[in-house]
């Protein structure tokens, strides 16, 4: 699998091996034929741009468009590659090229782990579910829905018994979203709730998680609302998206029509400090409806 | 999730009164799996009422009672009441809104209006709303150009100007079509306005109460009007005219203009000129409109004839004074409708939380001693995707910043820009230990002067809607 700063290194090399000379021409010319709008790019770093460091939205390819500002509008609009000149089996360099490293970067949301360090910053233990890697994570969903047997003594002996709020931190689909977001959103649900009166159980990181293993969490410790944060599986958009799942009195095998979801958390979506104060929100009318899913709504 | 609010526009210029029931339109756009967004889908003019002569007691008096009678008889044709409203504008404008019992005539109208419907004037806001009522913001955004509408009414002419949908600047000079009246049939000249009078003085023509007015006498006059009109625009070098014609600032005229709208009474004869029966409204719009349309006003720039011309204020103040905050506030009491309340705005880099707290107290201090303390709402642009820390250190700043002026305040009222809101107000409410009530709105734009309504919230408790006045207009 090819990591992000893996393939800039790939790119450096092809560039270095076709000479420094024909590597400048080649930029230079590059860098005539589009014109970038002001405040879209960064630094160029040992003469190599980091070419996802550019704002799509803000990138024209077209040479001399015939209308900037309307091309621009559009652009602002959609965060898909419109606009990028050359269409079809010839796209052109830079915009191949940005399309692979934000594919890698997808990839590398799914298959890299979150860092033990801001597991630790946010003060939560790790336990996992019943997979023991990320290939069988990926190939066994069903084991990502269970927890291990070290997992649920772990919960048992470490969590609070029978909150009203359960909270918990899963990887899912993209370790990425949860390094972004989970360090903001956590204190503010937490917090939002405790100053409501509503006791919140003790928050840990669960490895290899898919949604449903909230039910086996809830189960476990009998919370009356459970609620993960978890990594959304990454796109080409963004590879920083995080949903949040949350369920009343969820069971093994219940209906998904039972949960509740507040998804696109990134920070081209909804901010995480707002969508955790809209959570907090959500958690209590739970509480006072006594459902969630479907049943909220009726 | 659609609701749709009716809102009511009500303006009373110096010479017609008006009013317009519109429909807005709110719908969460968002789809079911993502925090709501509730946004303005659609306005809709959904009744006109005809145009009534402000009925005066004297040059002086408007006449409340007969306002009244009309609003009233108005709101039974079209078959609403007013408990149905739930937001609106009633606009005191041009020369009638410097009568001596303007306020008053406002007063009396307000049970009227339903319970969320703002009072007010002010030369800018006048432009502004004009220009969105006739189209000009609209067409300028579409178009992507710049726009400027003339909306000349009876005392006044309002002028703004919009670069692709946004305002960048205003005017208001005392030029209009009812500042010369007649008796019926020209009998003889019935008012002259002070502006006027000077005028024709400084151009050494004579006129007087009680003459007769000749064609040829108002063409002059209303020639050297429209001279004033193209000083402004930048067709003319700027004269002493322009200085004496103006009632505030003058325009900065340091953008081209692709296109020139008009608006108000005398837009109709500018767009169809005439000669038949030019004293038939005994006044000089006809006359004015005329001139206008002969002059470089018309020649040199592109003229464009949008959907509103005399209605065009009255439709801005019905459907397009009201915003949608965003959907994610906080509101920790019920306290709508919330009226006039002052905006202090926060002149802070986002960046800069560190002297947040200073600046803070350096501008409630100010404001404390001018007006003795009474209920403010605290504006500021925020963080865009904030850490939670700085969501911390913006609420401790707020709280800081405030301190004990707190007590001076029913609420902590607290406006911002950038997406933050519903965190932010939780965090100061948690701040405070739930003990001062708090609302905290964003996704509204303020400046310092501003005065801002907050109505009762719509769509599911999720927003509210709001109504900034603009009494100074600062860019």
């Amino acid at each position: 699998m090819i990591s992000e700063m893996e393939l800039k290194k790939i790119i450096e090399q092809v560039i270095s091996e076709m000479g420094v000379s024909a590597s400048k021409t080649e930029l230079k010319s590059d860098a005539d034929n589009c014109c970038t709008v002001e405040g879209s790019s960064k630094d160029v770093d040992e003469d190599i741009q980091d070419i996802t460091t550019i704002d799509l939205k803000k990138q024209i390819l077209v040479t001399q468009p015939e209308n900037l500002q309307g091309l621009l509008k559009m652009k602002e609009n959609t965060p898909a590659r419109i606009g990028v000149w050359r269409a079809g089996p010839r796209y052109k360099t830079e915009t191949m090229l940005r399309f692979r490293a934000d594919h890698a970067a997808a990839q590398d949301a799914v298959f890299t782990d979150v860092s033990e360090e801001i597991i630790k910053k946010m003060n939560l233990f790790s336990v996992k579910t019943k997979c023991t890697d990320k290939d069988q994570y990926l190939t066994r969903p069903d084991l990502g829905r269970i927890l291990d047997d070290e997992a649920v003594e772990i919960l048992k002996t470490k969590c609070i018994k029978s909150p009203k709020v359960q909270i918990y931190v899963s990887d899912g689909l993209s370790s990425t979203a949860i390094e972004a977001n989970a360090p903001e959103i956590l204190p503010v649900i937490i917090q939002g709730l405790k100053s409501s009166g509503v006791t919140v159980g003790t928050p840990f990181f669960l490895k290899y998680g898919r949604v449903p293993a909230m039910d086996h969490v809830s189960e476990v410790l009998e919370a009356e609302v459970t609620c993960v944060l978890i990594g959304e599986r990454p796109g080409l958009v963004t590879a920083e998206s995080m949903s949040a799942y949350i369920a009343y009195k969820a069971k093994v095998g219940m209906p998904e029509a039972k949960r509740n979801v507040v998804s696109n958390i990134h920070k081209g979506g909804t901010p995480a400090v707002e969508a955790g104060a809209h959570i907090v929100d959500l958690i209590k009318l739970m509480l006072e409806k006594k459902a969630s899913g479907l049943d909220l709504k009726a | 999730m659609r609701e749709s609010i009716l809102s009511v526009g009500i303006d009373i210029g110096t010479s017609t009164t008006q009013l317009v029931f519109s429909s807005i339109l709110i719908e969460n756009i968002a789809s079911q799996f993502s925090v709501p967004r509730i946004e303005v889908k659609e306005k809709r003019v959904i009744y006109r009422s005809p145009i009534y002569f402000t009925p005066l007691i004297d040059q002086e008096t408007i006449d409340g009672q007969k306002i009244r009678e009309i609003i009233e008889a108005e709101y039974k044709k079209a078959g609403f009441s007013p408990e149905e409203v739930s937001t609106g504008a009633v606009i005191i404008t041009g020369e009638t809104a410097r009568k001596e019992n303007a306020s008053l005539v406002l007063e009396s109208l307000s049970g009227l209006a339903g319970e969320f419907v703002v009072a007010t004037a002010g030369p800018d806001l006048e432009s502004i709303i004009a220009g969105k009522g006739a189209g000009t913001e609209r067409f300028s955004r579409d178009e992507e150009c710049t726009a400027v509408n003339l909306d000349i009414g009876g005392g006044t002419t309002n002028i703004a100007v919009f670069k692709n949908g946004q305002v960048i600047d205003t005017a208001c000079l005392d030029i209009g079509g009812r500042l010369i009246r007649l008796a019926k049939d020209n009998s003889g000249i019935e008012y002259i306005a002070p502006k006027v009078k000077r005028l024709t003085e400084r151009m050494s023509i004579d006129i007087r109460k009680g003459e007769r007015l000749t064609v040829g006498k108002a063409e002059i006059i209303c020639k050297e009007m429209t001279k004033a009109l193209e000083e402004v625009l930048g067709l003319r070098p700027k004269s002493e005219l322009l200085e004496m014609m103006l009632t505030g600032k003058d325009l900065k005229r340091n953008y081209s203009i692709d296109y020139v709208t008009f608006s108000g009474g005398v837009a109709d004869f500018i767009y169809n000129s005439t000669d038949n029966n030019v004293f038939r409204f005994n006044d000089i719009g006809i006359l004015l409109g005329k001139a206008i349309s002969q002059s470089d006003i018309t020649r040199r720039l592109k003229m464009k004839k949008l959907n509103e011309t005399i209605r065009a204020t009255v439709v801005g103040a019905g459907a397009h004074t009201v915003e949608i905050s965003g959907s994610t506030i906080t509101y920790t009491k019920n306290c709508f409708p919330l009226k006039n309340i002052p905006i202090l705005k926060v002149h802070n880099e986002p960046e800069d939380i560190e002297s947040l707290a200073e600046n803070i107290r350096s501008i409630i201090e100010l404001y404390n001693l001018q007006s003795g303390g009474q209920q403010m709402a605290l504006a500021l642009k925020g963080v865009k995707n904030p850490k939670y820390s700085q969501l911390v250190a913006i609420a401790e700043s707020i709280v800081r910043g405030i301190g004990e002026y707190l007590k001076t305040q029913e609420y902590l009222i607290v406006v911002v820009e950038n997406d933050i809101a519903k965190a932010l107000g939780q965090t100061l409410y948690q701040m405070l230990h739930r003990e001062k009530d708090v609302v905290s709105i964003d996704g509204i734009s303020v400046g310092n002067g501003d005065y801002i309504d907050i109505g009762k919230p719509l769509g599911d408790g999720r927003v509210v809607p709001v109504v900034i006045k603009t009494l100074i207009f600062n860019f």
